[in-house]
């Protein structure tokens, strides 16, 4: 048994050489080129679209709003400057060069001033904004919007209980942290286009269709007056606003090409001008314009919203793939070309930065997240195997070119062919947690369940962080509460109080747990905290969904989408006839909360080791000279070390959020389901939660997901699948994702034993029915020498909490989280 | 099998999950007390008696400023105070009642050797068999030297075989052979050491002689020919480290059937848990280079595999 713990991932090898400054020699350099030009750049903000946005809105106040947006898209197509990047084969960007990000006031206007004085600053994700741009801002931008954001009329809307809870009621721009909506400040979608209607029709297709069907309305109806005809004329509008955009390239790829003296990049230019003359208007005939028109679509699609962590790029693997057959058997396309044209994607993605304007969402999204999900594999819509040459092609780009975008997402099912496998592992094993695994027989059987045909639950794509979407099914469009059930653990120890908020009855009174001399009672209490924060959870969303349609609209989401086609409805109406609406509430710091009531339960009430008031006192000082009462309770039953005493709690836990949502779901006529997905939020929910019962220091981040509380998964990986597996109620539909972190060594997976094993690994995984994995493959040593000297290790890509950052992007805060990960070394 | 024989207490000191290095597949490693060898690099000594002992971990201990729960236990006065407000142990007269154990908050003070019956063992290695019935991994005894508990060892083996888990044994092979032949014969697969063919070296690193052990070798393979053993070379500066001590091994082992090798470099991760055990580290300081590692690793692979 070597000194494993010496072993370098691929990745950090070479980051090493990168570091002492050996040139990374590829044999495809372009993409490389891109790269090193943006590395270590700030992000910029960029005020175009949301100058233009803003100032088409001013001239269309009372039409309806699908109209009205499909118009602003137009105005921004017209007006937004385009660029073409050095070396790049692709044409699209929704601002300035180098990283950027943009700015949506209908989201954020009511606070866009104060915040851009502060972006600068920020230590979670700071920005640059030039002085001239942020007078634009305070000028022209900000004003229009105070009075009319979503942000204002849902505080305004919420009852006052609820926004106790959401915001604090004095300055409701700031979150509490503990019933915590999301849908306003990243706006109310989190999707995937069907792009390969944009690749089959292109959008002179669907300009057409709707041109015909303006012509069938009857004249005489209200409703095809007023709802479809607008709806119809907006279709047009954005189809001509795209196409408008699009050529816009075409004729600066000239024009940059009449310049060129360099002849290999001249016929690039002219073959860009070409593309995108033809795309996204006409159907697709190649590889490159199929990526051309996807890219564009993609673009145009992120300067109209500002969508839950970007609109994913569905199955790529399925829809490129007759395009790639055909020009390789045709011979006009080679691998590396192809490989070539995806890192010019995948780098176009990472100068995108997900900007979030509110405090809140900056919190949320640590590292500039976003997750614009590639998914690859997985089965066809008849329930075949849907592997082929082009899903190979993804995971040797993910390998072969050292960025965490694209997010790529493998689609895993009991059938999947070896040679998946083997290169999904051999891709993991490469260090930067690519690609995360969603599980196909968890999934499938949970769409069937909740009311889709087969061909279109085997079609599902991933979207996001680790959802599901079936992107002309699917209908429902909220990001919902995320709620901190550690906070309902202090309630129950404070009596409805928290320390943070000093005297303020916040919560439920359920009495001095001193008093209490049975767990049922201590049991009950909790209970009580825990339903009074899924009621407010739920009227939240009641209002938000009647909310959203006032505020939103969405011409080329609802364009891709054949129900809001058909019915001629924006897809944030509340209902959409013929759809499912999927959507998904959070439960925050699971394992904190099981770890604490199962301390609590066995040490106080059972063993009798520790008297309440003992417990309480140590933790209202921090456990500052209680290092023996903390021992004990960190040494206490855990999850995700296959205890069944935890596991027990944590089942009841996850099972009467699952009873309070089947019952309550029903009656808002949707399906609210439970997710354990924090993204890096976990980190910001622990900051107003005080010392817990399970030993954790105060407003230290919580448990992460649906993994074992940092550095209590004592027992190894395949005692924290094996909780997950013990806790989930297999009887309830109502159970969504569950987001599994997972941090290997590269020893315990070294060579093609260690492939073989975690395949192995991966596909028990399957077999117990696990919605979600992703491995982090990173020594401690690592991250603690990148804690040390950033610049060094500015490479290096982790992954949190289903994306992958640059580590030196994240906050101290979250560094150390990662760092306190118990690290599965095989010794 | 009888019932009672599934009641049948063994002294364990640790059940590793997730094991990868110790036999196909996934694995998990019951490891049990007690061995006859006392080999001076061993990184688990608290194997090496047959019953529990007391260890003390320092670095976990909260300190005397806060927490002297162990000494408010303990009858025999054997708790006292070390020089960095922590504890000590008199192990002379510490009569082993294990109360400070109970009574340790952090764990610092715990025991190495628990009794556990068959199924509590088969139990809690059956947990993980969805991992086994994907990886062909399953159950490896290790130690310690599982032959010193060979009844129980076996009791294991035929109730593991009772729910299809593969296990197999990591064994030193010093033992009776006709213990070693009943084990034998109930594996399909042997993790076997072979430390040097030097017996004077052996002597002094190990404290035995190796004749038993090279015997014992051969009787395994000559009397279970479809047995597939894995002869493991634990690479140690001083006893093994050249290419000539690793040739001879290398031309024992060489020519016999279905028989494979792995040499395992030497590593020092034991050295705190002598501490723990208020015992010296004798090779302390001792350090084997990556290089001659990597370099006497090819070697076994160029020359073993060139005659099997």
């Amino acid at each position: 048994m070597a000194d494993y713990c010496a072993v370098l991932s691929p990745q950090e090898q070479r980051i090493q050489k990168e570091v002492i400054g050996k040139e990374d020699t590829h044999e495809r350099p372009r993409a490389f080129k891109i790269l090193k030009s943006i590395q270590n750049l700030k992000p910029k903000i960029d005020v175009e679209r949301a100058r233009f946005f803003t100032e088409s809105m001013k001239e269309t106040e009372g039409q309806p709003l699908m109209l009205r947006w499909a118009k602003a898209m137009k105005h921004i197509a017209e007006n937004i400057t385009v660029y073409i990047d050095d070396n790049q084969l692709l044409a699209g960007r929704a601002g300035a060069q180098g990283r950027y990000g943009i700015l949506y006031p209908e989201l954020d206007g009511d606070f866009l001033d104060l915040a851009i004085k502060e972006l600068p600053g920020r230590v979670e994700s700071p920005f640059v904004i030039s002085q001239e741009d942020a007078q634009i801002v305070f000028d022209e931008i900000a004003p229009y919007w105070k009075g009319k954001t979503f942000h204002e009329n849902l505080t305004k809307g919420l009852p006052k209980e609820t926004l106790k809870l959401t915001y604090d009621p004095a300055d409701p721009l700031k979150s509490r942290f503990i019933v915590n909506e999301t849908a306003s400040f990243r706006s109310s979608i989190q999707w995937v286009h069907d792009y390969d209607k944009v690749l089959r029709l292109g959008f002179k297709g669907m300009k057409e269709d709707a041109q015909r069907r303006i012509e069938t309305l009857d004249p005489m109806s209200p409703v095809d007056n007023m709802e479809k005809l607008p709806f119809l004329q907006a279709v047009v509008i954005t189809c001509d606003a795209i196409t408008y955009w699009a050529r816009r390239h075409a004729k600066l790829a000239k024009e940059l090409a009449g310049k060129e003296s360099d002849p290999v990049r001249k016929k690039e230019l002219l073959e860009m001008a070409d593309c995108c003359e033809r795309v996204p208007e006409n159907p697709a005939r190649t590889f490159r314009e199929a990526m051309q028109a996807q890219w564009l679509t993609q673009i145009f699609s992120r300067m109209e919203q500002k969508t839950g962590t970007i609109i994913s790029n569905g199955r790529m693997d399925q829809y490129f793939y007759p395009f790639f057959k055909k020009d390789m058997e045709e011979g006009i396309l080679t691998e590396t070309e192809a490989l070539e044209l995806m890192e010019c994607m995948w780098v176009g993605m990472a100068q995108f930065i997900d900007l979030y304007i509110s405090p809140t969402g900056g919190a949320f999204n640590e590292g500039y997240a976003h997750w614009e999900a590639v998914t690859i594999g997985g089965q066809t819509s008849e329930g075949r195997d849907a592997t082929n040459d082009l899903s190979y092609l993804f995971l040797k780009s993910k390998r072969e070119f050292p960025l965490h975008y694209p997010d790529l997402a493998a689609r895993i099912h009991t059938s999947a062919p070896m040679r998946f496998l083997h290169e999904v592992a051999e891709t993991i094993k490469e260090g930067s947690g690519f690609p995360k695994l969603i599980n196909d027989e968890e999934v499938i059987p949970l769409l069937l369940a909740k009311g889709a045909p087969f061909e279109h639950a085997y079609d599902y794509a991933v979207s996001g962080c680790s959802e599901c979407r079936m992107p002309n099914l699917d209908t429902y469009t909220s990001p919902c509460a995320y709620i901190n059930f550690a906070a309902a653990v202090e309630m129950t120890i404070y009596d409805g109080k928290m320390l943070l908020q000093g005297e303020e009855q916040i919560g439920l009174r359920t009495g001095d747990p001193v008093k209490f001399g049975t767990w049922d009672e201590f049991w009950n209490a909790y209970l009580a905290q825990h339903m009074n924060f899924l009621r407010h959870a739920f009227i939240q969303q009641h209002v938000i969904n009647n909310l959203r349609a006032k505020h939103f609209a969405w011409p080329t989401g609802s364009i891709l989408h054949d129900l809001c086609v058909k019915e001629c409805m924006d897809i944030h109406n509340p209902h959409i006839p013929g759809g499912i609406d999927l959507g998904y509430f959070e439960f925050m710091g699971y394992g904190t909360v099981v770890d604490s009531l199962a301390a609590i339960k066995k040490l106080v009430f059972e063993e009798k080791k520790l008297k309440m008031s003992e417990l309480i006192e140590a933790m209202q000082v921090n456990f500052d000279g209680r290092e023996a009462i903390r021992q004990m309770l960190a040494n206490a039953p855990k999850f995700g070390t296959n205890n069944e005493y935890a596991d027990k709690i944590a089942k009841d836990l996850d099972r009467v959020c699952l009873e309070y949502t089947r019952k309550y779901s029903k009656e808002l006529g949707i399906h609210l389901d439970l997710r354990y997905v924090p993204f890096t939020s976990h980190v910001p929910f622990g900051k107003v939660v005080s010392a817990s019962p399970c030993g954790r220091k105060a407003y230290t981040p919580l448990s992460d997901g649906s993994s074992a509380s940092q550095g209590f998964d004592s027992k190894g990986p395949t005692a924290v699948l094996l909780s997950n597996y013990n806790s989930k109620n297999y009887d309830f539909r109502e159970r969504a994702a569950r987001l599994l972190n997972i941090k290997f060594t590269p020893a315990v997976m070294a060579g093609d034993e260690g492939t073989l094993k975690l395949i192995s690994f991966i596909k028990t995984w399957c077999d117990l029915k696990l919605w979600h994995i992703q491995f982090n493959v990173i020594n401690r040593s690592t991250l603690l020498a990148a804690k040390k000297d950033p610049d060094k290790y500015r490479s290096l890509i982790v992954r949190i909490a289903g994306y992958s950052a640059y580590f030196t992007d994240l906050s101290p805060d979250l560094q150390d989280d990662l760092i306190t990960r118990t690290e599965h070394i095989a010794v | 099998m009888t019932q009672t024989d599934r009641t049948l207490r063994g002294c364990v000191f640790n059940i590793q999950n997730y094991s990868v290095h110790d036999g196909p597949g996934i694995r998990t490693i019951v490891f049990l007390k007690g061995c006859p060898l006392r080999c001076e690099w061993c990184c688990n000594p608290e194997s090496q008696l047959l019953s529990p002992e007391l260890a003390y971990n320092p670095q976990k201990c909260i300190g005397i400023e806060e927490c002297i729960r162990c000494n408010d236990v303990c009858r025999q006065f054997a708790i006292g105070q070390s020089g960095h407000k922590k504890i000590t142990i008199n192990r002379d007269i510490c009569n082993l009642c294990f109360e400070c154990v109970e009574a340790c908050p952090s764990k610092a003070i715990h025991v190495f050797g628990n009794s556990m019956s068959v199924t509590e063992v088969i139990n809690i290695v059956e947990a993980d068999s969805a991992f086994y019935a994907r990886s062909g991994g399953g159950l490896t005894i290790s130690g310690g030297e599982p032959l010193m508990q060979h009844e129980f060892t076996l009791a294991l083996l035929i109730e593991a075989r009772r729910r299809h888990i593969d296990a197999t044994v990591e064994t030193c092979g010093f033992a009776e052979w006709d213990i070693l032949e009943q084990v034998g014969s109930h594996l399909k697969f042997i993790l076997f050491d072979i430390k040097s063919m030097n017996d004077t070296k052996h002597r002094t690193f190990t404290g035995v002689s190796n004749e038993l052990i090279l015997d014992n070798f051969r009787k395994l393979r000559d009397t279970f020919p479809q047995l597939h053993i894995l002869a493991r070379i634990p690479l140690i500066p001083g006893l093994n480290d050249s290419e000539e001590e690793i040739a001879e091994i290398i031309s024992f082992i060489k020519g016999m059937k279905n028989i494979s090798c792995e040499l395992l470099p030497y590593h020092r991760i034991g050295q705190s848990k002598y501490e723990f055990l208020g015992r010296d580290y004798s090779m302390a300081g001792v350090k084997l280079s990556d290089e001659k590692a990597q370099s006497l690793k090819d070697y076994v692979i160029a020359h073993f595999a060139a005659g099997n």
